[in-house]
């Protein structure tokens, strides 16, 4: 097989993805390659035609096409070469790539650094256990936005949404826009799982009902969906008795969480935590394979594009300094933990080589004055609230940590209420 | 504005000179009918076309034997009323190759099973289907249980099963690390395995189509038309048509008992019986390298654990009697009885992983056994009725058993002088995942749409999908049992807009006209802005 030797392959050409090149090729990296399986650039976020992305980076609200498509010509500026409908489909333990594109057939691609930047995938129904028939009409919000978005194609009428994740808001609004009636959004949590301020956006403003604590027991319909039953379920997730309705629809949309996509990380032997379900990452997005690297949704799901790109551009950076033999490695290093009110962190090691962001989700919503915060003092920050489905940060500066006691080789990260 | 595709049955391209001449339309007295197969036309009284045996159902039993009868000279057409085929109970079963040990000796069931298993064995290489020959477990957790894997290994001897062998626990649990530690002995039958019963099916109904044999989709048997006094069957009147022939075989599955009704014999009354089973990601698929029963109960055979033939693991079924036939819905109930089970044959299954759910319909006769035979009167009826479990295994056993039964019973009607032309073997589309690197390469040279990956869990191609549209796949599920595209841990999240568009291209029809399986089972309602395109198609 032909064999194509880089400085740096990325895999994958979204938000992540792209702002690795960019990474890469600053940090002096000279091939950089980006290897996506689409025909286009921008992954996922190609058919996020909604606002709301970007207001970190760019301070401005844009789509998320306009929002990767300063990536991309920055990306292109910064000299990174891109291989569009090339599919990475094997990844060997020393991070070299098997790829495959309609033009060049199979190629080895060797780069002395890896990023994986494959994003994630939607959890689907077999996943939660729905149960009832299996009519058309039953789809991934993800799914149905791409066939909406993409395609011009309208998946139903009358649509339930099941689960609060922000993909199943947004396309509450989304079907509203065209033309379908929204009966409600359900949630089996007592809380929304997506961003507050898409639940305002997305159903408050159009009037959609939003039912905590409800779960969809099953869908009628053989051919085509007909309609679903809800009920209200108690703490144990069981349905409460009596609670039970039928609700007619033609659609029953699906956001009930992300998984990231790592089946390329587990054949090249990369150690996937099971908590976040992506690979083991430390400050430097480094797995457990030192030449490679992860970055954004692949390694834990994110709240927002610019967490996702932020982190690709040093996922980036790292890979190429590895690639120079330029990253520092060793010194001491901790281990993350969680507190009680942690659900999801990342990274979950870090070194005293450098400074250290750890991102969290908290287990639920705290609707008051709240201290983040990581344990020794590195760290506080008092903030207003904290949600579960938005990403807490605790910075660690590198001479803190330095300055830790000698017995110090663990870190706990934690919210509480003040 | 709307391309709509002409109505055709699962079309083989012929490349057998002498074999009656099938373009894939109905018969050419069929006239120019040109409708979408999406909404068949309520047509009677249009002779169809003129056969020496009608199939009635096109699941394993139907499939089979149209593959049996197409080595010999005869106009043979299978009719179901599916949009895709397999369906029914061949579409949604465990795929288990049974050794031969549970039915009890004297029955159908247990003349048929062994034979069955032998013969999937000898024809899986042939019809290029997945068969893994790994093996099965009965286990057992008691001491009743243990003799009952005796009464099971002395009816497994009678039934001629071979290589039958009690072992103890710890014995099973070096072979299968990850058996449950309460298990105390273990069945182990060399000669149970798993088939792709999806592909099993395609397999005989491809080979047999190539051979010459027509399928009808969509078709679905409302009458028997029989002679003057109801002595001699004449054919059958669908909703597409009459179809002539002197010799009809009731293969139809779960309605089995109303085709019986339509020739007056009310015998046949069948039960039908859910089952319901969990898939789960193929990440586990490895934890167990065979598969595992409990000891059979009066319900049946219990919730087992399989790896099934392409590396997933298979979870159940239950056993609940119900009163609809096509009601495959599942239930909390079930399948947390399935979880329940699994997790007593093997605790670790992780139980996070399942990937889908799905249930399908035994078609149980009141008798419990299969109902093989011609009728008295009418002459030239035949059943195959009565199909469940081993119905699958035993399927190509009774194909020719009723190929005999044709030639012995029934030579006054048909006369089975062998095809010439007919070929025994055929190949199933390239299973692109299990390509070496450089067989990979070699395709992706001579057609780039190799390189076109469409389902990225179960790495299928575009060539392959294009390649099942054009052996007569129509619908997502079809493409799905076809290529296994869609069938992965995202369940089609991401293939299934890409299926569409293949389907729509090749099929000459509208995105928002491809089905799930066939029917009414419509994916998309239509397309965003119709209103302004509309508009626009106006103003122009």
């Amino acid at each position: 097989m032909p064999e194509v030797p880089v400085d740096v392959a990325i895999v994958g050409a979204g938000p992540a993805g792209v702002a690795a090149g960019i990474g890469a090729r600053e940090a002096g990296a000279k091939e950089v390659l980006v290897l996506e399986r689409d025909w286009d650039l921008g992954g996922i976020l190609q058919q996020c035609i909604h606002p709301g992305f970007g207001l970190r980076t760019f301070k401005e609200e844009l789509t998320g096409p306009e929002f990767m498509h300063r990536w991309i010509e920055r990306a292109h500026g910064a000299g990174v070469r891109f291989s569009t409908n090339t599919m990475v489909f094997s990844m060997d333990d020393d991070g070299s790539l098997w790829t495959m594109n309609p033009h060049r057939g199979i190629e080895h691609v060797v780069p002395k650094a890896v990023v994986l930047a494959m994003g994630c995938r939607e959890r689907p129904a077999g996943a939660i256990k729905l149960t009832g028939t299996r009519g058309a009409g039953i789809y991934t919000a993800g799914t149905a936005q791409r066939f909406v978005n993409m395609e011009g194609l309208l998946p139903g009428k009358r649509v339930v949404i099941l689960g609060s994740g922000d993909i199943g808001l947004i396309m509450a609004r989304r079907m509203i826009w065209e033309g379908a009636e929204v009966e409600g959004v359900y949630e089996i949590m007592p809380w929304a799982g997506g961003l507050r301020r898409n639940v305002a956006q997305c159903l408050d403003d159009f009037h959609i009902p939003f039912h905590l604590e409800h779960a969809v027991l099953s869908t009628h319909g053989r051919d085509r969906l007909e309609g679903v039953t809800v009920a209200k379920i108690d703490a144990q997730r069981r349905p409460v008795e009596g609670t039970e309705r039928y609700v007619p629809c033609d659609t029953l949309l699906l956001a009930v969480g992300l998984i990231p996509e790592n089946e390329l990380s587990r054949m090249a032997g990369v150690a996937i935590h099971p908590g976040t379900g992506g690979p083991v990452v430390n400050q430097f997005l480094q797995t457990s394979k030192p030449q490679i690297f992860a970055a954004g949704n692949v390694v834990i799901v994110y709240d927002l594009a610019d967490n996702v790109s932020d982190e690709g551009m040093r996922a980036g950076r790292n890979a190429a300094l590895y690639a120079a033999g330029d990253l520092p490695c060793g010194g001491r290093r901790f281990e993350i933990k969680g507190g009680k009110a942690v659900r999801l962190f990342s990274p979950q090691w870090i070194t005293d080589g450098g400074d250290a962001t750890v991102f969290f989700r908290v287990v639920r919503p705290f609707e008051c004055r709240c201290k983040v915060f990581a344990d020794h003092g590195l760290f506080s920050q008092t903030h207003r609230y904290a949600r579960p489905g938005e990403m807490n940060e605790v910075h660690l500066s590198a001479r803190d940590l330095r300055s830790l006691d000698p017995g110090v080789t663990s870190l706990t990260v934690d919210v509480e209420e003040v | 504005m709307m391309k709509r595709g002409i109505l055709k049955p699962l079309g083989f391209p012929k490349e057998v000179g002498a074999a009656p001449q099938n373009d894939g339309c109905l018969r050419k007295d069929w006239g120019a009918f040109q409708g979408s197969p999406l909404d068949p036309p309520e047509v009677t009284g249009v002779t169809a076309g003129n056969y020496d045996v009608l199939i009635v159902g096109g699941g394993i039993t139907g499939a089979t034997l149209a593959r049996e009868l197409s080595a010999f000279d005869l106009r043979v057409a299978v009719l179901d009323k599916a949009g895709d085929l397999p369906s029914g109970a061949s579409r949604a079963n465990s795929g288990m190759l049974h050794a031969g040990y549970d039915d009890k000796p004297g029955t159908v069931k247990a003349r048929f099973c062994a034979p069955g298993n032998k013969r999937y064995r000898e024809l899986h290489e042939m019809l290029d289907f997945t068969l893994r020959p790994w093996g099965s477990y009965v286990c057992a957790f008691s001491e009743a249980d243990c003799r009952h894997l005796e009464k099971l290994k002395d009816q497994g001897a009678r039934n001629g099963v071979p290589g039958l062998d009690i072992v103890p626990g710890d014995v099973l649990r070096r072979r299968e690390p990850q058996a449950s530690p309460h298990i105390v002995a273990a069945l182990h039958a060399p000669t149970g395995g798993v088939v792709n019963n999806f592909e099993a099916v395609l397999a005989f109904l491809d080979n047999a189509q190539q051979n010459g044999v027509e399928l009808f989709l969509d078709t679905e048997v409302r009458r028997v038309l029989l002679t003057e006094g109801g002595g001699e069957v004449l054919g059958v009147e669908t909703s597409r048509g009459i179809f002539l022939a002197p010799v009809i075989v009731n293969a139809a599955g779960t309605h089995s008992g109303e085709i019986a009704a339509l020739v007056g014999d009310e015998s046949i009354q069948i039960r039908p019986t859910r089952g319901e089973y969990f898939i789960t990601d193929k990440a586990i698929g490895s934890m167990i390298k065979s598969f595992f029963f409990p000891c059979p109960d009066e319900r049946g055979k219990g919730v087992t654990v399989a790896r099934t033939a392409d590396g997933n693991l298979l979870l159940g079924p239950t056993s609940v009697r119900q009163g609809d036939k096509d009601d495959t819905a599942t239930t909390p109930q079930g399948l947390a009885e399935v979880m329940a089970g699994a997790l007593r044959l093997v605790p670790s299954i992780p139980q996070e992983l399942t990937i889908t759910s799905f249930a399908g319909i035994r078609a149980a006769d009141r008798t419990e056994d299969f109902r093989i035979g011609a009728l008295a009167r009418p002459r030239g009826f035949v059943h195959m009725a009565g199909i469940k479990s081993p119905g699958l295994t035993s399927a190509p056993a009774l194909a020719l058993h009723v190929v005999e039964l044709l030639r012995e019973e029934l030579a006054d009607r048909i006369s089975m002088k062998p095809n010439p032309h007919s070929i025994p073997e055929r190949t199933h589309i390239l299973r692109f995942a299990a390509l070496t690197m450089e067989e990979r390469q070699d395709l992706v040279r001579q057609n780039p749409a190799y390189a076109q990956i469409v389902c990225r869990c179960e790495t299928v191609t575009e060539a392959q999908i294009v390649e099942a549209v054009r052996r007569g796949a129509r619908t997502v599920a079809s493409v799905k049992m076809w290529t296994r595209a869609g069938s992965g841990r995202c369940q089609g999240g991401f293939c299934c807009p890409r299926v569409v568009d293949i389907l729509a291209r090749e099929l000459h029809m509208d995105p928002d006209e491809v089905t799930r399986h066939g029917g009414p089972s419509r994916l998309l309602v239509g397309h965003t802005k119709a209103f302004w395109q509309k508009r626009e198609a106006h103003h122009a």
